[in-house]
């Protein structure tokens, strides 16, 4: 195995392997910082060039290019409370309120950190995890799943409500979120659930326009009705040490980092759950770990904490992707479902293969990982003071920018009009949302799980009937959901207590 | 009594719920169980949600003005890139924007209207080679349809 590993880094360090790699990172990096455009999307449109590379060549560069674009994905939302990536959402929550108040220096420096740190927990759960993990795997079915699903919704819901009425509102939009993404044609029978006559409604929702909708939308509104610079008239602070606070921060709180990094590799490794769920998770998490109610209440109002656990997760879960991928070539996400096309081009078969014959270019991948996130994040830092600069740019010039950013990300899901449209609409459900006080997160999730959760919960149906909610890892499941709705409740009585 | 525009939201989510539980019903069992599923918590909930707004007193609203010109500079926006395709209508939205919204200078606003076009067309045309609508007139003017 030490030799794989080794040779594994020798095939990466190749100067054409690497330079394809650092030209899949350059491509990561700007994709990353521009909204909607996401990972996946570039992957695929970057899978024509791989052809006629070797598969450590090719997997150098879009490795590369993705794990990139997570890193940079979270300096568009810190920034511009506009998410660089699907995957990079949870980071506005508290990284645009430090921008906000003229701290965006210090958010990044805690973002790009953590990344490398999850990263390289991630590249090291992939390497070790490998060999052992197909057992665990399977011992979760589709019960289990669906009570994973469940029990996201309800963590995200109860652990970021800042109070005991707000948390009615997050478990509605936890719904609403699920109730959405059954929109389009059922998968087992064909009927089509509310296409109101469009076509379009026919494959779903799609998940750019309307997260670019909820979250950037408000902000850019936010911006207009409060006519200063992002960062108000705290002007951000330049200079390095806002940068090296973060860093610093990263270390401060690095168990929390660490925690976070493992949710991610842990949330990665389960099929199709990958996306945006593990940075949730890791939000959640985060929150979770506050020690008491006042601890909690400063998350979402520009909490470093907010910021360190999804910038490690998202890192951290790209590793953890990889496993299924590699060992059962069953992808973790949309763009792991990508680079599996990657392997069929190159004439890979994931499974067992990868884990004998072709181990060398397994951790080839590894490598890769951990290369491209400590290059990428020493080319961040060196840029980051001047990227800060830009939220002390007055906000009439800003406007025109952010919102053509939001529309041309959307238009890139489906190329329709409609697409502009939904963000449009959600643009305003989302306005609405945070002006009465509905928060955001629940819903977005529920989204993202929806079509999973629901082929889950089917399969359980269809396999078990109605007696899948009684086995025993079904309960200890439901348990834990249950423990997590009524915690907040106990909290506050404990307090009035006091 | 004067019903707040908070209440207004959550009644609109319950109505929603309500339409989609009732749509559910006439669908077979495989494709309604999961919009059941979950529609009729949201209902239950965004009743409950009505009946808290109606008894708190309206909070003092902040003003819609400023958030409607916004969003009503989206929806030209939307209408350009429809008529014109996105080349076109980014740098135009740019400048009209800059100018008549943020009241800028017009070479300022020139300026920055190229350097979006210019940042758009590499970046999108050149090197990722996306391929954008030309948009209605162009349609009209070659007398095709798309």
């Amino acid at each position: 195995m030490v030799d794989a590993l080794i040779q594994g880094l020798a095939l990466v360090l190749q100067w054409n392997a690497f330079s394809l790699m650092l030209v899949g990172m350059a491509l990561g990096f700007m994709v990353g910082m521009l909204p909607g455009i996401g990972g996946a999307a570039t992957l695929a449109l970057m899978l024509p060039f791989v052809f006629k590379m070797s598969p450590v060549e090719a997997f150098a560069f879009l490795l590369g290019m993705h794990s990139v674009a997570a890193t940079t994905g979270d300096i568009t939302s810190i920034l511009f409370g506009v998410p660089g990536e699907g995957l990079s959402a949870a980071t506005v929550v508290d990284g645009h309120p430090m921008a906000k108040q003229g701290e965006a220096a210090r958010a990044l420096g805690a973002a790009l950190m953590s990344s490398l740190v999850g990263a390289i927990i991630g590249a090291i759960a992939l390497a070790i995890s490998i060999p052992i993990v197909r057992p665990l795997v399977l011992t979760f079915g589709s019960p289990e799943l669906f009570m994973v699903t469940l029990m996201g919704i309800a963590c995200i819901t109860s652990l970021s409500g800042l109070d005991t009425k707000t948390q009615m509102k997050g478990f509605a939009m936890g719904f609403f979120g699920l109730l959405l993404a059954t929109i389009g044609q059922e998968r087992q029978s064909g009927i089509l659930r509310f296409d109101f006559g469009f076509t379009y409604l026919w494959e779903g929702l799609d998940l750019i326009p309307v997260l670019v909708g909820i979250f950037a939308i408000p902000e850019i509104i936010d911006l207009a009705v409060r006519r200063t610079a992002i960062a108000g008239d705290k002007p951000p602070k330049l200079l390095f040490a806002g940068v090296w606070q973060g860093i610093v921060d990263t270390f401060r709180h690095f168990w929390l980092v660490l925690r976070c990094s493992l949710v991610g590799v842990f949330v990665g490794i389960l099929p199709g759950a990958g996306g945006g769920v593990a940075q949730w998770m890791a939000y959640a998490h985060a929150v979770q770990s506050a020690k008491n109610a006042a601890d909690r209440s400063r998350f979402g109002s520009g909490d470093v904490r907010g910021v360190l656990g999804p910038g490690a997760a998202n890192n951290s879960k790209e590793g953890g992707d990889l496993i299924p991928t590699i060992a059962f070539g069953v992808p973790g996400s949309g763009a792991m479902a990508i680079l599996l096309g990657a392997f069929l081009i190159m004439g890979l078969h994931p499974g067992p293969d990868m884990l004998t014959k072709h181990l060398a270019v397994t951790y080839s991948m590894v490598w890769t990982l951990v290369l491209a996130n400590i290059i990428a994040v020493l080319a961040c830092l060196a840029l980051l003071p001047y990227l800060a600069l830009v939220t002390g740019i007055r906000g009439g010039l800003m406007i025109p920018f952010l919102l053509l950013l939001v529309f041309v990300g959307s238009y890139t899901a489906n190329r329709q009009i409609a697409d502009l449209l939904v963000t449009l609409g959600f643009g305003a459900v989302g306005f609405l949302m945070v002006r009465f006080g509905w928060p955001r997160a629940p819903l977005v999730l529920g989204f993202v799980l929806g079509k999973l959760a629901e082929t889950y919960l089917f399969i359980s149906v269809a396999r078990y009937g109605y007696s899948w909610v009684t086995q025993p890892l079904v309960l200890v499941l439901m348990v834990i959901t249950a423990l997590v709705i009524v915690f907040p409740y106990i909290q506050e009585r404990r307090r009035r207590a006091h | 009594m004067r019903i707040s525009a908070a209440a207004l939201f959550s009644l609109a989510l319950a109505a929603l719920a309500a339409f989609a539980v009732y749509k559910a019903l006439s669908w077979p069992p495989k494709a309604a169980l999961f919009p059941l599923v979950m529609g009729i918590p949201l209902l239950v909930l965004a009743v409950a949600q009505v009946l808290v707004d109606l008894r708190e007193p309206a909070a003092a609203g902040e003003g819609w003005r400023r958030p409607l010109v916004v969003f009503a500079w989206m929806a030209v926006f939307i209408v350009l890139v429809l008529l014109a395709g996105f080349p076109v209508a980014v740098p135009l939205f740019v400048f009209a924007y800059l100018l008549l919204e943020s009241a800028e200078r017009w070479g300022l606003a020139l300026a920055l209207a190229a350097a979006a076009w210019a940042f758009f067309h590499l970046l999108f045309e050149r090197l990722l080679h996306f391929p954008f609508d030309a948009g209605l007139i162009r349609d009209w003017l070659t007398g095709g349809g798309s």
